[in-house]
């Protein structure tokens, strides 16, 4: 005999004497493990990444053009090219609106492949060195100066950065040469997709019409306001002076994609709720078969000293091999699932975020102790009943 | 010293309508270290009477008493706890679990004295008792590869696997042949003797009824010295 002979063991045993019904057993725990991890990994990778992208923003409210506000969190949440334009003269007002205390803007351009250089199309973002407090905090060391004329710096994500595999090269963008002179640190936000330049390029863009954007004219304004203000009566302080604009509050970002990521957690609880009772019914059948088999041998069991408890334990054991192991299957399928298919729903693949260590051994152990808990659930009233089993009855049977 | 006590221990049954008394007042008291064999024809209650000894089988009325305990006042745990470590029990028929082992088999009973798992001295010992029975060149076989003698043979090295106090064999020679059968009750013997073990065997056979200390009768449920 190999090792210790416990109760485990002969759990093991028992397992293997029926290899096809305990395998049976595990593949319908590990479907249901796996779309739960699925499932888990999926809402949590996208309200991670709505939660990122307001944390690492670095303005309280987002102002834009009224009626483009779902198009501006495209960009920022779902690394979407969209473009959309107001006049910079709006960011004065803003500016001047009590509890607001910094400003700044950036405007968006999209390259068009195949017409004016050799590229994807990307979202390419002109900033306001001297006023910028979004993009700065991902520059630190990453040029030595202020970005010159003619000088870009790509996303950490950006097509041209992966194309290239090497900065400083020389790209053709809106009929200008542009040098890239560095990359930016990964944000974890639509912005790791883009390239970034000075806005004083932005005249030489126009001049040659490569761009449908006009003298003047901006994309967006971010806002920062004094602390202790609440940034939703700014917000909408500032709608009601300036009409032509949206203002969103940081924590709102993403609201619309919150809502339908509620009613897509609901479509999973669902699935996951009927696949839950499917098992528990499954268990349940084939361990009260199981236990009606073996009645003669608990019986023997009970007469030569097995406790209740020991029978209990022995049923629970068998149990929580085939959950556990029906478990671990279900969590590498179920990841494995997240990382291949999820490429397949155009919310997950503009998403940049990833998921944390912390948030995968989180979803993991959920899906470990769900499984194998409905294994035991299913189980528990069969084990229940034969762990009761008195001796006599099963030797008179005999 | 009286080690084992029955009395007015009356177990009955019903079937279709009609009340049997299986086991039908019986008084009775058995010393440490005494063999006592109980013959009887088929039906005569003596299987019921060992189970309610056992521990197995609830009576009617009366009580048992072991070394002092009411065992059916005992609980539900407390009494496995009489049938593991105080008593081993050989049954009637084949019972041994399929899974295991022959020397698995025996440790069986060990796992529910221990909690823990069978350790090397465990091991040891079943090894050394499946030899005693003659049956060292299969300890690693299944019951399947195991006829019937030696299934019951196996069953009878692993009632002596927790020094029990009181062994209760149900006919255990049935299905071996006579040499075997002789053997068995050579080994019986040594036990009852050289570790003072008490033994009730129930049985059939006259000639072994002869080689016991003390034989008793059954007949309808009653029981009388012979």
């Amino acid at each position: 005999m190999n090792g210790k002979f416990t109760l485990i063991s002969l759990a093991s045993k028992n397992l293997k004497r029926k290899p096809l019904r305990t395998l049976i057993l595990m593949i319908a725990i590990s479907l249901l493990v796996s779309t739960l991890v699925f499932a888990l990994s999926f809402v949590r990778r996208v309200d991670s990444s709505i939660k990122l992208t307001s944390e690492r923003l670095g303005a309280d409210i987002l102002i834009v053009p009224a009626g483009s506000r779902g198009a501006a969190e495209d960009i920022l949440l779902e690394n979407k090219v969209k473009t959309f334009y107001m006049d910079k003269g709006i960011m004065e007002k803003v500016g001047q609106i009590e509890g607001i205390t910094d400003v700044t803007y950036q405007t968006y351009l999209i390259t068009i492949q195949g017409l004016c250089c050799s590229v994807p199309e990307t979202m390419v973002v002109a900033f306001n060195q001297d006023t910028d407090f979004i993009i700065k905090p991902w520059l630190k060391g990453k040029v030595s100066g202020r970005l010159l004329k003619g000088e870009a710096i790509v996303g950490s994500e950006s097509a041209f950065n992966i194309e290239t595999g090497a900065i400083e090269v020389d790209s053709v963008l809106f009929g200008n040469v542009f040098k890239m002179v560095g990359v930016l640190d990964k944000t974890g936000t639509g912005l790791d997709t883009a390239l970034f330049m000075d806005e004083a390029n932005l005249d030489d863009i126009i001049k040659k019409g490569k761009s449908d954007m006009k003298p003047g004219q901006i994309s967006i304004i971010f806002a920062r306001v004094k602390a202790g203000i609440d940034p939703y009566k700014v917000a909408a302080k500032i709608e009601d002076s300036v009409i032509e604009v949206d203002a969103v509050a940081r924590k709102d970002i993403g609201k619309n994609l919150i809502n339908t990521l509620r009613d897509i957690n609901r479509i999973f609880s669902i699935s996951v709720l009927i696949a839950s009772l499917l098992s528990i019914f499954l268990v349940w059948a084939i361990f009260s078969a199981v236990v009606n088999e073996r009645l003669k041998e608990v019986g023997i069991m009970r007469a030569i000293g097995a406790k209740e408890s020991h029978v209990l334990r022995l049923f629970l054991f068998e149990v929580i091999i085939i959950g556990s192991l029906g478990s671990i299957v279900g969590i590498v399928c179920g990841t494995a699932v997240s990382f291949f298919l999820a490429k397949g729903f155009s919310i997950m693949k503009n998403i940049s975020t990833d998921l944390s260590v912390l948030q995968r051994v989180y979803i993991s152990l959920t899906g470990f102790v769900g499984g194998t808990i409905i294994c035991v659930i299913g189980a528990l009233s069969p084990i229940q009943r034969i762990k009761k089993t008195e001796p006599l009855n099963v030797i008179k049977e005999v | 010293m009286t080690h084992l006590t029955i009395e007015n221990v009356t177990k009955t049954y019903f079937l279709e309508g009609n009340k049997i008394d299986a086991v039908s007042n019986i008084t009775l008291g058995i010393n440490k270290g005494e063999f006592v064999s109980i013959v009887g024809h088929s039906g005569s209650g003596k299987t019921t009477l060992l189970s309610i000894i056992g521990g197995i089988a609830r009576p009617t009325s009366g009580r048992v008493v072991f070394e002092g305990d009411d065992l059916y006042a005992l609980d539900s745990d407390r009494l496995s706890g009489y049938r593991c470590e105080k008593i081993g029990f050989m049954f009637q028929f084949s019972s041994l679990l399929p899974v295991l082992t022959a020397k698995e088999n025996i440790l069986l009973s060990v796992l529910f004295k221990s909690n823990g798992g069978a350790s090397d001295v465990h091991e040891e010992k079943a090894v050394e008792l499946l030899k005693m029975v003659g049956l060292g060149d299969k300890i690693n076989a299944y019951p399947s590869q195991l006829s019937g003698g030696q299934q019951r043979r196996v069953a009878i090295a692993r009632a002596f696997m927790n020094d029990p106090e009181l062994i209760l064999a149900d006919e255990p020679t049935g299905d071996l042949d006579e040499e075997t059968e002789a053997e068995m009750m050579r080994f019986f013997k040594s036990m009852n003797a050289g570790k003072n073990i008490t033994f009730i065997m129930v049985t059939h056979n006259s000639d072994l009824a002869m080689q016991t200390g003390r034989r008793l009768r059954m007949s309808n449920g009653a029981i009388a010295e012979l």
